[in-house]
């Protein structure tokens, strides 16, 4: 378990935090702004304005009442943070080589560069590597150090979609087989539910909900809380492969619907499509290039910054689409009402395979 | 053109002299002055300003002032001069004067330069070298020092170029004493006041030398290393 009471002065406001944690990933949301970042950096020990209080699993790392501050070399907590900070004059070996030490630091290094895949890449240095292979040696870097926990500030978020994508499944890597605890800062509402089993939404640097990512994720709220926020829409259902050159691999809905996915490799699959991408008719479709086609029923409205999120009961699961406020008063949405919503095959992004 | 053979005996011991004290002198400051350099980047400490005045004041004030100031100090009958007279350390109107004032007036150009190069460090590499199980002296050590290396290094040769050309502040605790505390600068002066042109001109021609190979041995320890980190 994870205890945080921090109290911190910064620039507009102060950061109030005071949670146990309890999950084994954790997704920090919050405006731009909200202190995320100051909590991250407070919990590894490089604020030295933070006061309180600060234990995992019991061991205490700040408890300025007491007169404990452990030392940020001294708290076994990873820090990757924001566009990676590699170390520009090591190459890949050397940033993850950094902080190995100790008996068992061979055979630690060894598997961080496994589970990273970063074996072709140990004689290079940073400013030749692309986006994505930073965060892999940054990932793999602070893993060497087998820290009771990682501190993710917004992973993804340098990555363009395509290597988001290839990041992701790294991510599920650590969190499933490296047993490392993570908590993770980000403004990607797919990210925190695919990712994480705890969610804290940060406000002002205060705490404005806490909980299963499902509860704290009530998108309307988040909208207004985050004007960065995206909703994904995720799907995941058993997979078949393309039967043809050029048929598409197909996911099975709940309902036994398929649906058209850009890749079948694989049993099982979790896509990913941003609410902003799906597309809602009133009448029935037809003549039109997106390949999946469903038909469905609004089952709420709910306002999403100045937009709305349509939600719509479709092939057994519930979808979220995101349309201007003027576009839902002119389709006359409302609760109950029948919609087909198409998306394109190449609009769903695969996440990593979800661990069984 | 100068060729070897123009030089004197007494030209080469001049130069072999003013090199050795200005490299001592550069030596002598690197410690303190990468320290003081990377305390002012890092820490915001009180005072930090007054500190800051004090270090550069030898850039702005007229060397002799700077020299006298240093007379002063170690005058007879000052704490600094008792303490020197205990240990057996005479140092005025000696070499090690002119390697104390040449320190004192390069110091600013060591300072100025690393702490530049300190401050051009991304903080979040020393924060993250932090987590990684390192304390603050491996971190500079192993993350700091090699990152701000070009700005350290163009410091102290700057350094160095200055106390190879030290006049005002030299002369004042010093002397002029052919053999003794004279380098090339108070050398140049010497010769031209006896009008003995030739031979300070010859003196010109190996200060002009000196400067060129200090600045090419910038450039290319610059250049080595650019190459390096590519």
């Amino acid at each position: 378990m994870i205890e945080l009471a921090i109290r911190m002065p910064l620039d507009r406001f102060a950061l109030r935090v005071e949670v146990q944690l309890t999950a084994d990933a954790v997704a920090i949301l919050g405006p731009s702004g909200s202190g995320k970042t100051s909590l991250l950096e407070a919990i590894a020990g490089l604020r030295r304005g933070a006061v309180g209080r600060i234990a995992i699993d019991g061991e205490v790392l700040l408890d300025t009442a007491a007169g404990t501050r452990l030392a940020p070399e001294r708290r076994r907590i990873g820090y990757v943070p924001q566009d990676a900070a590699l170390f520009p004059h090591l190459d890949v070996r050397g940033n993850v080589r950094f902080g190995v030490r100790g008996s068992d630091g061979e055979r630690r290094f060894d598997e961080a560069i496994a589970m990273l895949e970063l074996a072709p890449l140990l004689r290079r240095f940073p400013a030749t590597l692309s986006g994505g292979e930073r965060q892999r040696v940054a990932l793999a870097r602070a893993l060497a150090t087998a820290p009771r926990l990682l501190l993710l500030d917004e992973p993804l978020a340098a990555l363009d979609l395509a290597l988001r994508e290839r990041i992701f499944p790294y991510l599920l890597r650590i969190r499933d087989q490296a047993g490392t605890r993570m908590l993770h800062v980000t403004h990607s509402v797919g990210e925190a539910l695919a990712l994480a089993r705890e969610v804290l939404l940060l406000r002002d640097g205060e705490v404005a909900a806490q909980g299963a990512p499902g509860e704290v994720i009530e998108a309307g709220r988040l909208a207004t809380i985050d004007p960065r926020a995206t909703f994904d829409n995720l799907v995941s259902g058993p997979l078949s492969a393309a039967d043809g050159p050029e048929a598409t691999a197909t996911l099975t809905l709940p309902d036994g619907t398929a649906l058209h996915v850009p890749d079948g490799s694989g049993a099982h699959a979790t896509f990913s499509i941003p609410a902003e991408d799906l597309l809602l008719a009133i009448h029935p479709l037809d003549g039109i290039s997106a390949r999946n086609v469903l038909a469905g029923r609004v089952s709420g409205i709910e306002p999403f910054g100045r937009d709305a999120l349509v939600r719509v009961l479709a092939g057994g699961i519930e979808w979220r689409a995101k349309l201007t406020s003027a576009a839902v008063r002119d389709l006359d949405l409302s609760d109950g009402k029948p919609v087909w919503i198409a998306l394109k095959t190449h609009a769903l992004r695969r996440l990593g395979s979800p661990v069984v | 053109m100068l060729t070897p053979s123009d030089l004197t005996p007494e030209d080469f011991a001049l130069l072999g002299f003013t090199v050795k004290v200005a490299a001592l002198a550069t030596l002598a400051i690197l410690p303190p002055g990468i320290a003081l350099a990377w305390a002012l980047a890092r820490w915001n400490i009180p005072g930090k300003g007054l500190v800051e005045t004090l270090v550069s004041l030898p850039l702005v004030l007229p060397p002799t002032a700077v020299g006298l100031l240093l007379l002063e100090l170690l005058g007879r009958g000052t704490l600094a001069s008792r303490l020197l007279d205990r240990l057996g350390i005479e140092v005025l109107f000696s070499a090690k004067a002119v390697v104390l004032a040449t320190a004192v007036m390069s110091f600013p150009l060591l300072v100025r330069s690393a702490r530049t190069a300190f401050e051009e460090i991304d903080p979040r590499l020393l924060g993250v070298a932090r987590t990684l199980g390192h304390g603050p002296i491996s971190v500079f050590a192993r993350v700091a020092l090699p990152l701000a290396w070009r700005g350290v290094t163009a410091g102290a040769l700057l350094a160095f170029s200055r106390a190879l050309g030290e006049f005002g502040a030299t002369i004042m605790v010093a002397g002029n004493i052919p053999g003794r505390t004279q380098t090339l600068a108070l050398a140049i002066f010497q010769r031209a006041e006896l009008a003995h042109d030739g031979a300070a001109l010859r003196l010109v021609a190996i200060t002009v030398l000196l400067a060129f190979a200090a600045v090419g041995t910038t450039e290319l320890l610059i250049r080595r290393r650019a190459r390096r980190s590519a």
